[in-house]
């Protein structure tokens, strides 16, 4: 009997040893593919293609990039600049709004949450969302629509709601109360203190979610100085492609610009950061899904 | 004591029955054959507001709420448009509102708090009335306005309603306050002054989903007007129902079979791989390579799609693309992914897969944490092997969850993964056809084709309205079904 289930475990293990190393690799490997043709000579691209490995070594595409490094170095300040103005903008604001539809004695908690919660269910779409933006406030070409519609959602609201609650039990904020404590009182000096892997969590996802955004400077940027990272990569790859088209087109060399390995170490010098921040921050994403997942 | 209740439920009663009478009015008297708003010294008008003698032929001398917005069609007054919906909308809240009322009334349920919910129902359907009045009245005033004339006057319904309604409500009012002294209860002002504080940090929250969402809900107006430059945004002609009845000929088939089906084959294969990969991790003996597979896994959900497009173009570029170096290496022809259809359903729901696994992952694995220990220890001792174990022990218990995921999707299922779509296809032609959705084909137009905002704005109102019912369907059926699970 023993050996049998020993034998179905050993089965089993080696089984999932090797479909799980599969999953793992698929899912880095093209990683791996960007960062080795980032650093692949562009000669060797444009006759053999992209390979896996590297061939012909070189860091050519990465100081090309940085021989002018003006544009890079705006878009990166600009995302830093979204990033740090949102996450700490909307994380005041997500943690305030928390707190009050977590408060039981709260009348209109259920009127509030709802009012958050509709927004998932239905919307006036796309283009009424955009003229809002660009016609009604006429804000287009400005930051404002780019960090402005990042700042809450209803998903993290709800999620910061159950940290708060998890978090705090009703007991202490309710003694806390009757010794004459007011919601300042509470929320700063009771539930905040304790509130550090909530607001952790909630605030990588907005930083996560700001730092990959694309999507909101292609609609309103009118001009290169506000444009996101993201958007900036998403750019350079559509112009790299016109600029073949190009030399192509007038049956002209190209020049000694290496376009194929430039925009892989572009996009190894946008993508960069999350990386290498990944796997220190990868257990507060996990607790937040986990948290949000419990709770709907 | 006695006599003093006596008087009480005395006047309660007839302060409820005057309201509900009043409600009751306010739903007759906006139906649609009574008359709101009358054109008067129609001849005179006609030149001034551009309006020919064809065009005069169709219209009436006197509008109900209803056809207003007829009128503003046929007599192609765009710049009333708007009003006139907000007034239709008006109009339906109300009737929601008074005959909620009407109903709570008739069914007479009493509470822990007396009749403070039907006081409640009665201030709302009362100010909804007197809100409506009041638009109705703004609206004349303000299209005599914009017409620079007399053209328009008020119907003595409307007047009618104003005064009742506000007798009605002053009425409530007064009931509501005695009995909120019997029930220890207060509204909302003195729920203000006492919790100013609350109040005050939920304004941030307020102007955020004012701009970023109820405001734009008011623009799904451009769904019923024809954009042009010279009107602009708020005098454009409005064409009714013209908008949608182009995309039912045109591509409102293919965008929703597209978006429904990508939603399904994302959702099912999505949620089985989940499930699949999760309960191999969970039963793996290595701690070390539990966690590693976990966190490589997962990666794939911390980059931007614009990652996703560098990644997708080295792999399945005609020239240089991985994909095509490794079947040329081989022996074989090059594929031309870029130009055929057909690879495309496949390549996106693959490449969705490979973004979502480690999310949804995670979820699952928390769901098979949630499992007792005991259970499988006395499994082993019964000599059940792993296999038997996640046969019989893990998959039935994940059920509950994977089925209420399931759902929870399905409900989502008309809004397109644009960002996905837009990133992998882009602006390539040749694929629409199979690759085209909802939310692509709105963000075109955004983008490149002003003069379609309507088409557009119609695709995207048609989206959310299609979604909203699913939503609330599923809910529904969820809510019947095992109500502890329900969204809301």
């Amino acid at each position: 009997m023993k050996i049998k289930t020993s034998k179905s475990m050993i089965a089993f293990q080696s089984i999932a040893c090797v479909l799980l190393t599969f999953g793992a690799v698929i899912c880095v490997l093209p990683f791996g593919i960007i960062l080795s043709g980032s650093l692949t000579d562009d000669a060797i691209i444009i006759k053999e293609g992209y390979s896996i490995l590297p061939k012909g070594f070189t860091f050519e595409a990465y100081k090309t990039i940085f021989k002018v490094p003006g544009e890079i170095l705006q878009a990166y300040k600009m995302t830093i600049f979204y990033t740090a103005v949102g996450t700490s903008l909307g994380l005041m604001m997500i943690t305030m709004t928390s707190y009050v539809i977590s408060r039981k004695e709260f009348k209109y908690r259920d009127q509030v949450s709802f009012l958050i919660y509709f927004t998932t269910l239905f919307g006036g779409g796309l283009i009424p969302w955009y003229l809002m933006y660009a016609n009604v406030l006429n804000m287009k070409g400005t930051t404002f629509p780019i960090w402005f519609p990042g700042l809450m959602s209803p998903f993290l609201i709800i999620l910061m709601r159950t940290f708060i609650s998890e978090s705090v039990p009703d007991a202490i904020t309710e003694s806390a109360k009757l010794d004459g404590a007011g919601h300042l009182t509470i929320f700063g000096r009771i539930i905040l203190p304790v509130l550090g892997p909530g607001l952790a969590t909630v605030g990588l996802f907005l930083a996560l979610g700001y730092w990959n955004d694309w999507y909101r400077s292609s609609m309103f940027s009118t001009s290169q100085e506000t444009w996101e990272l993201q958007f900036y990569l998403y750019n350079l790859l559509n112009a790299a492609a016109s600029i073949k088209q190009m030399a192509m087109n007038a049956d002209i060399a190209m020049a000694d610009i290496p376009t194929q390995s430039m925009k892989l170490a572009m996009a190894v010098v946008v993508t960069g950061p999350v990386l290498l921040f990944y796997p220190f921050v990868q257990r507060y994403f996990v607790s937040g899904i986990t948290v949000g997942a419990v709770k709907g | 004591m006695e006599e003093r209740m006596e008087r009480k439920i005395w006047g309660r009663k007839t302060g409820i029955w005057i309201s509900a009478t009043v409600s009751a009015l306010a739903f007759i008297l906006s139906l649609p054959f009574v008359a709101w708003v009358r054109l008067v010294n129609i001849s005179a008008l006609f030149p001034e507001i551009g309006i020919s003698r064809e065009m005069a032929a169709d219209l009436y001398q006197s509008y109900s709420v209803f056809n207003l917005l007829d009128f503003v069609q046929k007599g192609n007054q765009g710049k009333l448009g708007l009003y006139a919906m907000i007034l239709l909308m008006l109009l339906l809240a109300s009737w929601y509102f008074n005959l909620s009322y009407l109903w709570k009334v008739i069914r007479n349920k009493k509470r822990k708090n007396g009749d403070l919910d039907l006081y409640a129902g009665g201030r709302l359907s009362m100010s909804f009335t007197l809100l409506l009045a009041g638009a109705g009245l703004g609206f004349v005033a303000f299209s005599n306005h914009s017409f620079g004339r007399k053209g328009f006057s008020a119907s003595p319904v409307i007047y009618l309603l104003a005064v009742l309604a506000a007798a009605a409500y002053a009425v409530i009012k007064m009931m509501e306050k005695k009995e909120r002294e019997l029930y220890h209860e207060h509204g909302l002002v003195k729920e203000i002054r006492k919790n100013w504080i609350l109040f005050l940090m939920l304004v941030p929250m307020f102007i955020y989903f004012l701009i970023n969402s109820y405001l734009p809900m008011v623009g799904v107006y451009y769904a019923f007007t024809s954009f042009n430059f010279r009107d602009g945004l708020w005098a454009s002609p409005f064409v009714g129902m013209k908008n949608f009845e182009f995309l039912m000929k045109g591509d409102l088939f293919r965008l929703t079979k597209n978006t429904i089906l990508y939603n399904i084959a994302f959702i099912l294969l999505g949620n089985v791989l989940q499930v699949f990969f999760a309960v191999l991790v969970s039963q793996t003996a290595g701690k070390w390579f539990k966690k590693v597979s976990q966190t490589l896994m997962f990666m794939p959900y911390f980059v931007s799609f614009v990652l996703l497009r560098v990644l997708v173009y080295n792999l399945f570029e005609y020239d240089y693309g991985l994909i095509n170096n490794i079947v040329t290496s081989l022996g074989g022809e090059r594929i031309d992914f870029y130009n055929t259809p057909a690879y495309w359903p496949f390549l996106i729901v693959a490449f969705n897969l490979w973004k979502g696994i480690g999310y949804g992952m995670v979820v699952y694995l928390a769901s098979i944490m949630g499992i007792d220990g005991e259970l499988y220890e006395a499994a082993r001792v019964d000599g059940a092997n792993i296999f038997h174990q996640i046969r019989y022990i893990t998959l039935p218990l994940l059920k509950p969850t994977f089925i209420i995921l399931l759902l929870y999707s399905l409900g989502g299922i008309m809004k397109g993964q644009f960002e996905l779509f837009y990133q992998m296809v882009g602006n390539n032609g040749v694929l629409y056809n199979v690759t085209d959705i909802i939310d692509t084909y709105v963000y075109r137009i955004t983008m490149t084709q002003p003069l379609s905002i309507g088409l557009g704005t119609a695709a995207g109102l048609y989206q959310s309205v299609f979604g909203f019912v699913l939503v609330v369907g599923i809910n529904w059926l969820i809510k019947r079904k095992n109500s502890q699970y329900a969204l809301f």
